[in-house]
């Protein structure tokens, strides 16, 4: 039995040498600042007197809502009167809606809540109002909670500034292809509401030769476009409602000569489609950069508790990528830590 | 007694019979299928849900099965995708997803031989602690930049994809293990009848940590294959592939009362799903469909599996070396259920 219980622990500490021993070099690049909590049980913030603030993620596995998770925390460093702690929703509606009841009844002085599904999380939302607590959504917002207010994105004109540049780019007679985001998603679906009022319903010339739903993901994204590019002999352009997806595509088609001219845009502006726009790969993209939405936020939630203001509805700017203006992001990303100098 | 073997032929052979019959139908539904461009895309579509679907054949098998693969294979992908570039090796790359995958799967062993835990359970533990330090160490963000990585999943050998060769190779070698080899109808005796194997002198819990060593090997090789293919470390990578692995064994005939299963059997299953899902994205079939028809074929796969236990009796010999004394077991399915 003695042996089994050293093989056990000879396996954990295997497991442990490969993380810390493989990763050192990429602890600058995939590790952010924020701590965070899983159970809902985050610990009081380490700042005495101020502001407590509960930030209630969407899911730490998404890898958009983990970067503002980080953002968040980040920023919130920069305010010495608040204190800020993370819970995970786990992308289940039972759970954040658990996090948010657990953060009034913790007494918290703010909850900003970036929700999984609007409209699960509008009851516990309004919880919070009722209590007398300060309630920001965030990414997406959840419209109409009298008393809350939103910091957001608007994920219509981030889809629309990339459309408003394939009317221009996209060739007369074109084959397209579409990757859409979950469907149900606010902000997957009025990027595709996007793309079909400013473009598809203004060029009625352009052929959908595949749409699927690739949810978000990259792998999904290169299996459809590996069969699309099979039964289509011309894809003139990739759209995708993020970058990940585009991403993916574009992987499949990287090389092949045939491919060399073909045009695709994302949303989130991504460091790895930053990459790829300034590679001359991908066409553009719409930056939601995480790190302006936490601020913002913290912006929000501070003058919100201070009293300077007793209610606010806001959005980050959109920025467009396009090769021209790439270079700059991709070094914002450097910067960060998240690519490579 | 001919209708019999002619009903033995059938139940034998039905999957390839299926597969074939999907393989025309799609041939006329959409003139590109058959051709070479796309068959290399369905392989190289399938080989990771093919490899992780011999895993849980021989999981299976053995009255076991595995539902922490596709977390492993996030973990496993995404330290190794952290070794190369921090080494810059590709072969210490290899072997760290495969180290790391082993000891997973160690533990899963440990768990379920010596801790008696039901596999499921132990399994899907594993499964989020696997997933959970996938995301905690990369803190959610895809690894990017991966330069030569790539070789595994998008470079190729000749005219043949790298992703294909994996997959070949382990088909023989699974292949081999599992019908020509001692321990491979061990793992039939031990699904077919644990107490039974455990009377005929055969070492249970050596070979159920044989088995899930092996399939730590077979995910480990995934999560290169899947983080090359994708050029990124994914944390968030493979969700649900479990399920992919698990689909392509059970539609391939692998019964999950144990004992029964082979690798062709696997690999057909595999080509079943994999056919479907290419000629559904070929001819354009609503995602939302996609789904319903998968669910559907899953169904009957399970149904077919059902009645055919019903109809027959699975007959496990446990040989011993070199063919000397046999000892039969003839159990009779509708026991089991």
């Amino acid at each position: 039995m003695k042996r089994k219980i050293f093989g056990v622990l000879l396996s954990a500490a295997m497991l442990g040498a490969m993380l810390t021993g493989c990763g050192n070099s990429e602890n600058a690049e995939t590790r952010g600042t924020a701590s965070t909590e899983a159970d809902g049980s985050a610990a009081a913030g380490e700042k005495s007197g101020g502001y407590r603030v509960a930030y209630i993620a969407r899911a730490q596995s998404d890898s958009f809502a983990a970067w503002l998770a980080n953002e968040m925390q980040a920023a919130a460093e920069q305010y010495d009167d608040i204190s800020l702690d993370v819970f995970d929703g786990q992308a289940d509606d039972e759970k954040e809606n658990a996090a948010i009841e657990n953060a009034i009844t913790n007494g918290y002085d703010a909850i900003i809540v970036q929700p999984n599904n609007g409209e699960a999380q509008r009851p516990y939302v309004e919880k919070i109002v009722e209590a007398g607590i300060v309630a920001i959504t965030t990414n997406a917002r959840i419209d109409g909670i009298e008393g809350a207010s939103s910091v957001d994105a608007d994920p219509y004109k981030q889809a629309a500034v990339n459309a408003k540049l394939a009317l221009e780019q996209i060739p007369e007679n074109a084959n397209v292809v579409v990757l859409n985001g979950p469907s149900g998603n606010f902000h997957a679906d009025k990027r595709r509401e996007a793309w079909q009022a400013e473009f598809f319903d203004k060029r009625s010339d352009v052929t959908i030769v595949g749409e699927q739903i690739a949810n978000w993901n990259k792998d999904e994204a290169v299996q459809y476009m590996e069969d699309w590019v099979t039964s289509n002999d011309r894809i003139d352009a990739i759209i995708s409602m993020n970058d990940n997806m585009a991403a993916g595509a574009l992987e499949v088609v990287t090389g092949k000569e045939e491919f060399k001219d073909i045009l695709a845009y994302g949303v989130d502006g991504t460091a790895e489609a930053c990459l790829l726009i300034q590679d001359g790969t991908m066409t553009a993209t719409c930056l939601q950069s995480a790190i302006d939405l936490a601020k913002l936020n913290l912006e929000t939630v501070h003058k919100l508790l201070t009293g300077e203001e007793t209610q606010i509805d806001t959005d980050i700017e959109e920025v467009l990528i396009t090769k021209d203006n790439s270079e700059n992001y991709v070094q914002m990303y450097k910067n960060s830590g998240l690519l490579d100098n | 007694m001919k209708t019999k073997s002619k009903n033995q032929l059938m139940e034998k052979y039905s999957i390839f019979i299926v597969l074939l019959f999907m393989i025309i139908l799609c041939t006329f539904l959409n003139r590109n299928f058959l051709s070479t461009g796309n068959i290399s895309n369905i392989m190289k579509q399938l080989a990771v849900p093919t490899i992780l679907a011999y895993g849980e054949m021989l999981l299976i098998i053995s009255g076991m099965l595995d539902l922490s693969s596709g977390s492993v294979l996030a973990l496993s992908g995404v330290l190794s995708v952290s070794c190369y570039k921090a080494s810059g090796s590709l072969m210490l790359a290899l072997l760290a997803a495969i180290a790391i995958a082993l000891i997973c799967n160690l533990i899963n062993a440990l768990m379920v031989t010596n801790f008696k835990a039901p596999p499921f359970i132990a399994t899907l533990a594993m499964q989020m602690v696997a997933r959970g330090i996938a995301l905690f160490y990369t803190q959610g963000q895809n690894i990017l930049q991966l330069d030569n990585y790539v070789i595994f999943g998008q470079g190729t050998l000749g005219p043949v994809p790298i992703s294909i060769i994996f997959m070949a190779a382990i088909t023989v070698i699974i292949w081999y293990l599992l019908r020509h080899t001692r321990f491979g109808r061990s793992l039939y005796a031990i699904g077919g009848n644990e107490e039974a194997a455990v009377a005929s002198g055969i070492n249970v819990a050596k070979n159920k940590y044989v088995v899930f060593i092996l399939n730590g090997i077979l995910v480990g090789i995934c999560g290169v294959l899947f983080m090359s293919r994708v050029n990124a470390g994914l944390p968030n990578g493979a969700i649900g592939y479990e399920m992919e692995g698990l689909t392509a064994a059970i539609v391939g005939g692998t019964s999950f009362s144990g004992g029964v299963g082979t690798t062709m059997g696997t690999l057909a299953g595999a080509f079943i799903i994999g056919c479907l899902n290419n000629i559904m994205n070929l001819i354009g079939v609503d995602s939302y469909i996609q789904q319903i028809v998968k669910g559907a074929i899953i169904a009957l796969a399970v149904i077919w599996d059902i009645r055919s236990k019903s109809k027959k009796s699975t007959r496990v010999i446990l040989a011993e070396d070199k063919g000397k004394a046999c000892t039969s077991y003839t159990t009779k399915k509708e026991k089991e259920s």
